[in-house]
C-alpha cells in the first residue's frame, strides 16, 4: 500500500479513536508516596488554635480560613472571615484559585481534625502549597479559646500566660464572657512562611 | 509529564537549545517537502501543485492528534500548552494582508528562511521585505493600537466554542482535510506542470 | 535537472511530529515572523535607543534585563537555516538563483518578492503570527485564532490569485 494511503487510513482511524475515547481529565498527583510520608510525619502543616486566634485578632491579612464542612454546618456557625469549601467539592475548578495559590495562608478547619486533614492530604498531593490544618478543629477551639479553663495552681507559668491570652482572645472573638484585657500576650509562634507560588509560567508563544 | 520545560522537568536554560534543534527539524522537513520553492508554494492557488495543502494540513492534524493522545496517556498537561489568544479583528485583517503577501511574494516567513538557506535570492529579498513591513508596523503602532487590541477573546479553542470535545474536533478536521486532499489531487491532474 | 521532493503526506507527518516535540518540550508551537521581529527590534535599539525606550511597541522588548535576540524563535530560525541547508545539500538543491516563472523577468520577480515581504511583515505583526506560528501551531492547539488566521490567509490568496496569475502561470 502506498505511503499516502497508509497515512490516510492511519489518520482516519486515529481520528475515530480520539473522537470516541473520553478525555483524560484526571488531576495527577505531584508528590510521591514517599514524599507524602515524610511530610505527614513532620506534621508541619498543623497550626494550633492559639496561633490562629492571634492571627485573627491582629487582623493578619495573609490568613484565610477555610471551612471544609457541609454548607449547612457552615451557615449555622463559622469562624469570622472563613469561606466554605466542603470536602466533597474540593477538586472543582472554581476553588482552584483559593487552594492553589502563593499569597495567603489557608487554614483548613472542620469540627475535629479529621476532615480538615483529609482535605489537606489531597491538596498537598496535588502539589499545592500554603495550606494548613487547624489542630483540634472547632471542638478544640471552643474548649480552649472561647471557653478557656483556668489552669490549676500547680501549672507552670506558661499555662497561665496561655490562659490569659485565651481569655482576651475569646473576648475579642465573641466567646463566653471574660474580662477583656489589653493587648493579648504575643505568642511565640513563628508564622509559617507563605511559599510564593512560582507562577507556573504558561509559556509564551506565537510570534 | 510534559510539557517538560514549563513543568521544570528540564531546566529553562535548555529551552533555547531545544528551539535550535526543533528548528533544524522544521527547516529540514520544509525543504524536503519543497517549500523552498516559491513556485511550488504558489502552485497551491492555481491548482498545479497542492503540496502546501497536503503538508500543512497533515502536519497540523498529526500534531493535533499527537497532543490529544499524549494527553490521554497522561504524558502532557494540555492546560500548560500555549494556545494563541484570539483578537478577532486583527486576526482577520492581518490574515488578509498576509494572504496578499503570500500570493504576491510567493513565500511566508518560515519558508522564505528555508529557501534562503539553499540560495534562493528571491527569498532573501522577501525576508528584507518582512523586515521593512515589521518596521512600518512598529512605527505606525500608536495609530494601530486600538484596532490591534480590539475583539479580544483570550485563548479560546474552537472545540470549546462549538461545545465538542477536542477529539471530535480533530476527527472533523481530518474528514475535511481528506476531502480537500482528494480535491487537490484532482486539481493537480487537471493542471499539470513540470517539476522545477 | 529534475529534483525529487519527499512525499508530501510523509513530510506532513514529520512536520507534525516536529511540532508535537515543540509542544512537548517547550510547551509552545513553532513560529517564524517573531524571530524577524526580534532582529528588527534589536537593530532599531542599537541605532536609536531613546526611540525604542519611548515607543509603546518597542519598549515591550527592550530595556533592563531584556535581550530580544535571546528568544526561542530566534534560535529556532537559526535552526531552520541549518536544517534547510542540510536538506538542500543532501538533495543537491543548493544553488544561488532567483526562482521565477519563465514568463516574467527575474527583476519583476524580485520586486514582487519585496512587496510580498513587506505585506507579510506588516500583516504578521497585526495578525499576531504567521502561517507557522498562528495558523499551523494554532490549528494544532485548536485555537480559534489559528483557524481564523488560516482561513483569512489562504482565502485571500485564493481570491487574489486570479489577479496575480501573470506572475505564476
Amino acid at each position: 500500500m502506498s505511503i499516502r494511503n497508509l497515512i490516510f487510513i492511519g489518520l482516519f482511524l486515529l481520528g475515530m479513536v480520539i473522537a470516541m475515547v473520553p478525555e483524560n481529565t484526571t488531576k495527577p498527583y505531584k508528590l510521591t508516596a514517599e514524599d507524602m510520608l515524610i511530610e505527614v510525619q513532620g506534621a508541619a502543616e498543623m497550626v494550633d488554635a492559639d496561633e490562629v486566634a492571634h492571627w485573627i485578632i491582629s487582623k493578619d491579612p495573609s490568613l484565610q480560613l477555610i471551612d471544609v464542612r457541609s454548607p449547612d454546618e457552615y451557615q449555622t456557625y463559622h469562624l469570622d472571615g472563613a469561606i466554605n469549601i466542603p470536602l466533597s467539592v474540593i477538586l472543582k475548578d472554581e476553588y482552584l484559585d483559593y487552594l492553589d495559590q502563593g499569597i495567603k495562608m489557608n487554614v483548613l478547619y472542620s469540627n475535629g481534625t479529621m476532615n480538615s486533614h483529609q482535605s489537606w492530604m489531597i491538596l498537598r498531593q496535588l502539589g499545592f502549597e500554603n495550606n494548613y490544618v487547624l489542630q483540634g478543629g472547632l471542638n478544640y477551639w471552643f474548649d480552649t479559646i472561647m471557653n478557656p479553663q483556668a489552669p490549676s495552681v500547680y501549672s507552670p507559668n506558661e499555662e497561665f500566660a496561655k490562659y490569659d491570652f485565651r481569655k482576651a482572645a475569646s473576648g475579642a472573638l465573641g466567646g463566653g464572657g471574660v474580662v477583656a484585657m489589653s493587648a493579648p500576650a504575643k505568642t511565640k509562634a513563628d508564622k509559617p512562611k507563605v511559599i510564593r507560588k512560582k507562577k507556573k509560567k504558561a509559556p509564551a508563544g506565537g510570534c | 509529564m510534559g510539557p517538560l520545560v514549563p513543568q521544570e522537568i528540564i531546566g529553562a536554560s535548555w529551552n533555547l537549545f531545544i528551539a535550535f534543534g526543533i528548528g533544524i527539524g522544521f527547516g529540514f522537513v520544509l525543504e524536503q517537502a519543497g517549500f523552498s520553492s516559491s513556485r511550488k508554494l504558489a502552485g497551491m492557488f492555481y491548482g498545479y501543485d497542492t503540496v502546501v495543502l497536503k503538508v500543512f494540513f497533515t502536519g497540523a492534524i498529526t500534531a493535533m492528534l499527537g497532543l490529544l493522545f499524549f494527553s490521554l496517556f497522561g504524558w502532557i498537561d494540555l492546560s500548560l500548552i500555549y494556545v494563541n489568544p484570539t483578537f478577532i479583528w486583527s486576526a482577520i485583517v492581518g490574515g488578509i494582508i498576509m494572504g496578499a503577501g503570500f500570493i504576491i511574494g510567493g513565500f511566508c516567513p518560515g519558508t522564505s528562511v528555508c529557501a534562503a538557506a539553499i540560495g534562493k535570492i528571491d527569498a532573501m529579498v522577501f525576508i528584507g521585505g518582512i523586515v521593512l513591513g515589521i518596521f512600518f508596523f512598529a512605527e505606525g503602532y500608536p495609530l494601530l493600537k486600538d484596532f490591534y487590541m480590539a475583539g479580544s477573546f483570550g485563548p479560546i479553542k474552537v472545540s470549546d466554542v462549538l461545545g465538542i470535545s477536542g477529539g471530535v474536533m480533530a476527527f472533523l478536521v481530518i474528514i475535511a482535510a481528506l476531502v480537500m486532499f482528494k480535491l487537490g489531487e484532482l486539481a493537480e491532474k487537471k493542471w499539470p506542470r513540470e517539476e522545477y | 535537472m529534475k529534483t525529487t521532493y519527499m512525499n508530501p503526506y510523509l513530510a506532513g507527518v514529520l512536520l507534525g511530529l516536529v511540532l508535537l516535540m515543540a509542544f512537548f518540550f517547550s510547551g509552545r508551537g513553532l513560529g517564524a515572523s517573531g524571530a524577524v521581529k526580534s532582529v528588527v527590534v534589536s537593530a532599531v535599539d542599537i541605532v536609536a535607543p531613546e526611540h525604542t525606550a519611548n515607543s509603546a511597541y518597542y519598549s515591550k522588548y527592550v530595556g533592563e534585563g531584556k535581550s530580544p535576540m535571546k528568544s526561542w524563535l530566534v534560535f529556532e530560525m537559526i535552526g531552520v537555516l541549518v536544517g534547510g541547508f542540510l536538506s538542500g545539500a543532501l538533495s543537491g538543491r543548493l544553488k544561488w538563483k532567483v526562482e521565477h516563472f519563465p514568463g516574467i523577468t527575474a527583476n519583476r520577480r524580485l520586486i514582487f518578492a519585496a512587496m510580498g515581504g513587506i505585506l507579510f511583515g506588516f500583516g504578521s505583526q497585526l495578525g499576531r503570527g504567521c502561517t507557522s506560528g498562528s495558523a499551523l501551531s494554532g490549528m494544532a492547539s485548536l485555537s480559534v485564532a489559528g483557524f481564523v488566521s488560516m482561513m483569512a490567509i489562504f482565502g485571500t490568496a485564493f481570491v487574489l490569485a486570479y489577479f496575480l496569475r501573470k506572475n505564476w502561470i
